[in-house]
């Protein structure tokens, strides 16, 4: 079963999502994206580990190249999330590159080859304007071809609006 | 308490003047209280006790600012709403003047 969870800053998008983990078998995975520049990051990283505790997620770093990952067994892989990833792939030296979005769909699907359920979190970023050059433009560009081709292939799409989930494709497992 | 979110000039106030009853207390852009409570837990207690109808600008949906405070800003204010949108009887998002109730329902006459 894929799942997309799509969700603005602090709408409650990473709460849902685990809260999906959890109605699954074991083992869970954690796919943290996150590279940590400084104590913003480090909080933030904090934070989510905070929430997983106790929720037995074994943690995965894939700030890049996704397509390497292999999961010791099958379960529910939570992948947060593809804003980070997109931005890893994009601008560091050792990332895809303009090839981002490809390579990000490329591990996608052979991730999901890998187990049972994935569950990938997304930022919704896209409603603060219109007119994005440069940098900006070209990273938004890459995260809705993500978001919008695995959403494609998703069985459920949810949208996460201040904590209350809001199916767009599928139903609510 | 009926917790109205949307983005910018969305129709939210507008859609208010719909809602049955009378003297409701009403209180606009309360994702501008986020950035200053020491508490949102707090704040939101008080203002959902306070208040019959909550509105928020979602200001969530951009490109994450360069600045870190205006981050910072735009993570409790999301926080907030979250924090409302559980408190309330009834979330409407409103989109081009449409409601769309996300939770519970709207009163009737």
């Amino acid at each position: 079963m894929l799942t997309l969870v799509l969700g603005g800053a602090a709408s409650g998008k990473s709460e849902y999502a685990e809260s999906l983990v959890l109605k699954t078998a074991l083992p869970r995975y954690y796919l943290a994206t996150m590279q940590v520049w400084d104590a913003e990051c480090a909080a933030r990283v904090e934070k989510h580990r905070k929430m997983r505790a106790a929720k037995q997620f074994k943690t995965v770093e894939c700030p890049l190249h996704l397509d390497a990952v292999r999961l010791p067994a099958r379960g529910t892989a939570l992948l947060e999330d593809l804003g980070n990833l997109a931005a890893n792939e994009l601008y560091d030296p050792t990332g895809a590159g303009e090839n981002a979005a490809a390579a990000i769909l490329r591990g996608l699907d052979l991730l999901a080859a890998q187990c049972e359920n994935l569950i990938v979190v997304s930022n919704e970023v896209f409603s603060g304007g219109a007119d994005y050059a440069g940098d900006t433009g070209r990273y938004l560009r890459a995260l809705a071809q993500v978001n919008n081709a695995f959403a494609a292939r998703a069985d459920n799409v949810v949208r996460v609006v201040c904590g209350v989930p809001v199916y767009y494709k599928g139903v609510e497992p | 308490m009926i917790f109205i979110t949307g983005p910018l000039y969305s129709g939210k106030r507008t859609f208010t003047q719909t809602l049955p009853g009378h003297n409701l207390k009403m209180r606009a852009d309360v994702q501008n209280l986020a950035a200053d409570a020491a508490d949102l837990p707090a704040l939101a207690d008080r203002l959902a006790h306070e208040y019959d109808i909550l509105i928020a600008t979602e200001v969530g949906g951009g490109v994450v600012p360069m600045d870190a405070n205006e981050r910072a800003d735009r993570e409790a204010a999301g926080r907030l709403a979250c924090l409302l949108a559980a408190r309330a009887d009834c979330v409407v998002q409103m989109f081009c003047g449409i409601p769309t109730v996300l939770k519970g329902e709207l009163p009737t006459c």
